[in-house]
């Protein structure tokens, strides 16, 4: 008897629901959260505000913040929601647990030093975040023509990685590859799924994070471009 | 299922003995009486028309959808479907069914099929039971070896579950035309009550070797991906119907597509999946009228391969 052969099949034999059924998941997540989105809302305005502020207890906090944000869409979106119709879904919901707990520790026990980045830059680093995730959830609206599919940061995890991703650069680069191979192997998972759903729009954000992760693998700021 | 008997299996324990009864739910379908064709291991008629619930049924806790595929499994039963095909690996698509089988309170109504989906050997009766609580059911009537996964000792528990009671029929699935030889070595070997295939007026490769072998063993053939996933439809719907399709008993491309298959004369039913309750009416109007005859038949794959 032969075994499997692997390259019979395409990427749409493993893609186990429609896209009626994808796109329904942040509809639904929304409308069952419903008003705790004012919470999600807060949290990217904190970020933007400790990263316009860039010192060290304003990094532990960014770093706080992320790993509720990763911690929030793991164990609601990932694990409930996703994970039901896509078991892949859910061995990424206990990765972004784990990334919590990362990022938590990170935020607790890493000895930064004292120096911040000058005020113009912190100030364009903080409102280009804001700007950056305040814009992104729109994709999803965009992609469904339906506000309520909104994908916020701390909600929907697509969102919630390609945010992280700028302030990982917080973390110098010896440590911060750690950090970056959650992201790298979502953005493909996630931009995989998309590309076979044929939801074109909202592919933009899985590639775009890949990017993103793949620089920042190399990409070493000198104090004067640090986001900090 | 196993200890009471239901509508249907009376129904079929009737049929075997020669005696014949109208089934109400037929009767009360569409377009006349039904298109039937004997397992052959028992004589039990099965409609040539079930459903699949790949992709379809895996909706996970989405409650406006899982009304929406109980709308669907109503149709199909209504119109006088019985056989349904499931999988552990299909996601959520045997919770799903379980809602709407409840919702419908139909488990008398369905021929219910699943599938053994692990690499682990002995772990058949336990994903059986599993499936079997979300269904909502004493025993499945069919149980099959999914794609062939371990099913050497998949197919020895099957055989001892079918003795104990705990089914009633085992089979062999593939699809894809992936792995024939092996799939005519097990048919040729193995004591099966079916096999499920794919096979379409594109996919014709079972033609040559699997669906002889089926008509020659006494094995009930089940079709997969009778629409090869609905390419057929984005790739012809748009094309016309030829003129003598009504001849064929064809009034659209969904009975075009269907009754191609089930007048092959070594099939026993094919399982189109749909979300849509038109598109479930379209794909049961294939269970009546006039099948093609093996002229017209020859006349349908060349019109399709000649658009
Ligand atoms: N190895 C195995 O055991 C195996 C492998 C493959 C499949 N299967 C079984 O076989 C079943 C059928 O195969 P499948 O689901 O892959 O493919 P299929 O039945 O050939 O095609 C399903 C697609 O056809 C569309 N469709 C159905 N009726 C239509 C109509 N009247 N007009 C237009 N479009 C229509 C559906 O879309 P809409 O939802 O829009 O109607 C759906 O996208 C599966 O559900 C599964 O149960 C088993």
């Amino acid at each position: 008897m032969t075994g499997v052969d692997w390259f019979s099949y395409s990427l749409s034999d493993f893609l186990m629901f429609g896209p009626e059924v994808f796109l329904r998941l942040f509809v639904r997540i929304n409308q069952d959260f419903w008003p705790w989105q004012g919470v999600a809302v807060v949290m990217m305005l904190l970020i933007a505000g400790f990263l316009v502020r860039g010192d060290k207890l304003a990094k532990r906090a960014v770093l706080l913040l992320l790993a509720a944000a990763w911690l929030w869409s793991g164990a609601g979106f990932l694990l409930e929601y996703y994970g039901p119709i896509n078991l892949p879904a859910t061995w990424f919901g206990w990765g972004f647990i784990l990334q919590a707990a990362l990022l938590t520790v990170a935020a607790l026990v890493w000895p930064w030093d004292g120096n911040a980045a000058r005020p113009a830059r912190r100030w364009r680093a903080g409102t280009g975040w804001l700007a950056m995730t305040g814009l992104l959830p729109l994709l999803m609206v965009a992609q469904t023509g339906n506000w309520q599919a909104i994908a916020l940061f701390g909600i929907a995890p697509g969102v919630t990685v390609a945010a992280s991703v700028p302030c990982l650069l917080l973390l110098p680069r010896r440590v911060r590859w750690l950090f970056l191979l959650l992201p790298l192997l979502w953005s493909v998972f996630s931009a995989a799924t998309l590309w076979t759903l044929g939801t074109r729009l909202v592919f933009v954000l899985p590639v775009a994070t890949l990017t993103l992760t793949l620089v920042s693998f190399w990409f070493s700021p000198r104090p004067a471009q640090s986001p900090d | 299922m196993a200890t009471q008997w239901t509508r249907r299996q009376f129904m079929a324990a009737l049929a075997a003995t020669g005696l014949s009864v109208p089934m109400p739910g037929l009767m009360a379908a569409p377009g006349g009486k039904a298109i039937t064709r004997p397992i052959p291991s028992s004589g039990e008629s099965l409609p040539v028309i079930g459903m699949g619930t790949w992709r379809t049924f895996n909706v996970g806790g989405d409650q406006h959808l899982v009304r929406e595929r109980t709308e669907v499994l109503k149709t199909f039963f209504e119109s006088g479907g019985t056989l349904v095909d499931s999988s552990p690996m299909y996601g959520s698509a045997d919770d799903v069914m379980g809602e709407a089988l409840d919702t419908l309170n139909a488990h008398d109504q369905v021929f219910a099929a699943n599938k053994i989906w692990t690499s682990d050997g002995g772990a058949t009766r336990e994903q059986d039971g599993a499936s079997r609580r979300k269904w909502s059911i004493e025993r499945f009537d069919l149980q099959q070896v999914h794609n062939l996964v371990a099913w050497e000792p998949h197919l020895e528990t099957l055989k001892q579950m079918k003795a104990d009671g705990d089914i009633r029929y085992l089979g062999i699935t593939t699809s894809h035309g992936r792995r024939h030889r092996d799939l005519a070595q097990i048919m040729e070997q193995e004591p099966l009550d079916f096999v499920q295939l794919t096979y379409n007026v594109l996919d014709r490769e079972a033609e040559q070797r699997l669906l002889p072998l089926a008509k020659e063993r006494g094995i009930a053939v089940i079709v997969n991906r009778p629409f090869q996933g609905g390419s057929l439809f984005r790739r012809y719907q748009s094309e016309p119907l030829p003129g003598w399709a009504a001849e064929a008993g064809c009034g659209n491309w969904a009975e075009f597509f269907l009754k191609f298959i089930v007048s092959h004369p070594a099939v026993t039913c094919a399982i189109p999946a749909t979300t849509k309750v038109k598109h479930m009416e379209e794909n049961m109007g294939a269970q009546y009228g006039d099948l093609p005859d093996e002229q017209q038949r020859r006349r349908m794959a060349d019109y399709v391969a000649g658009l």
